[in-house]
């Protein structure tokens, strides 16, 4: 067991378990936020398995959140916009929190691979979770000002 | 200006080809002639839809 | 010494799954269940089934949640109508 999986199932089992009470308790806004993040921990928790069973094909697994993640948090924006807009959440705090996170695991693993195509694939993945996370969690809060209610 | 916004137009469909094709470079394994030929075919495909899909949401 | 992580893994998907039954509420239960979509998605990835793991995250954790929020939403309309009608 190396230092990738450690670090690996640590960021996973915190990340995923604060995400999975946050989810359970508390109210409307708190559980949103918790879903949002619980899709940008375990994107870089997934890269990180990528390189503690050192396997590269495994960051596509990362990609493919990093992507989908913030579409899952779009789609409960837009379908609880009335419940959400009564009481809106504000968590920059923890987001600013995981945004790091997600850099910090992404610079780590960039310095580890070297510089080659897959540190690029890696820099890619790091921006699309990102701005992806930041993304979400705008649309979670307030919303944008010039999209209608099509 | 027909002509003028043809060719806004496919300056941007050459845009997001470049682009799309340059990401499709990035994300793949090995680099051969295969995949070559199928990033441009699918970078092509996606310029287009993404042209129409900013045409889309910013035309309105 | 890789049985932490899936160990690790194992629990979260069965807390995730307790939650998602204890929950009542539809759409409490449709953001429970996307989480429990990735935690899936993670167990399969320790397991070294990674395509497994891509099918779980393409499905979990966008389209799962988006028909089950269809649904409560049209059933929820449906009510309503029915309500009005009375």
């Amino acid at each position: 067991m190396n230092g990738w999986t450690a670090a690996a199932t640590v960021l996973l089992g915190c990340g995923l378990g604060t995400a999975l009470w946050g989810v359970a308790t508390g109210p409307l806004r708190r559980r949103v936020v918790a879903q949002n993040l619980s899709t940008a921990l375990a994107c870089p928790g997934l890269l990180l398995l990528s390189q503690a069973y050192g396997r590269p094909s495994y960051v596509d697994l990362g990609l493919v959140l990093a992507l989908l993640g913030p579409v899952g948090t779009l789609v409960f924006a837009r379908l609880l916009a009335d419940e959400l807009a009564e009481d809106p959440p504000s968590a920059r705090g923890v987001t600013w929190a995981v945004a790091g996170l997600g850099a910090g695991a992404v610079i780590a693993l960039c310095v580890a691979t070297g510089p080659s195509r897959a540190m690029v694939k890696l820099l890619v993945i790091g921006a699309l979770l990102i701005s992806g996370n930041l993304l979400a969690s705008r649309a979670l809060s307030g919303g944008f000002g010039g999209a209608g209610r099509g | 200006m027909n002509r003028r916004t043809a060719l806004l137009a496919t300056a941007e469909v050459l845009a997001w080809w470049v682009g799309l094709a340059l990401l499709w470079l990035v994300l793949i394994s090995t680099v051969d002639t295969l995949e070559r030929v199928v990033g441009a075919a699918a970078a092509g495909a996606g310029a287009l839809a993404a042209a129409a899909a900013r045409r889309a949401v910013t035309g309105r | 010494m890789a049985d932490v992580s899936i160990v690790v893994a194992l629990l979260l998907i069965a807390a995730a799954a307790t939650v998602a039954v204890a929950t009542r509420d539809p759409v409490r239960q449709a953001l429970v269940l996307s989480v429990m979509g990735v935690v899936l998605a993670v167990l399969f990835t320790v397991l070294q089934a990674p395509d497994v793991g891509l099918s779980q995250l393409a499905v979990g954790s966008a389209l799962t949640p988006l028909l089950l929020m269809l649904a409560v939403r049209k059933v929820r309309r449906r009510g309503q109508g029915k309500e009005r009608e009375r």
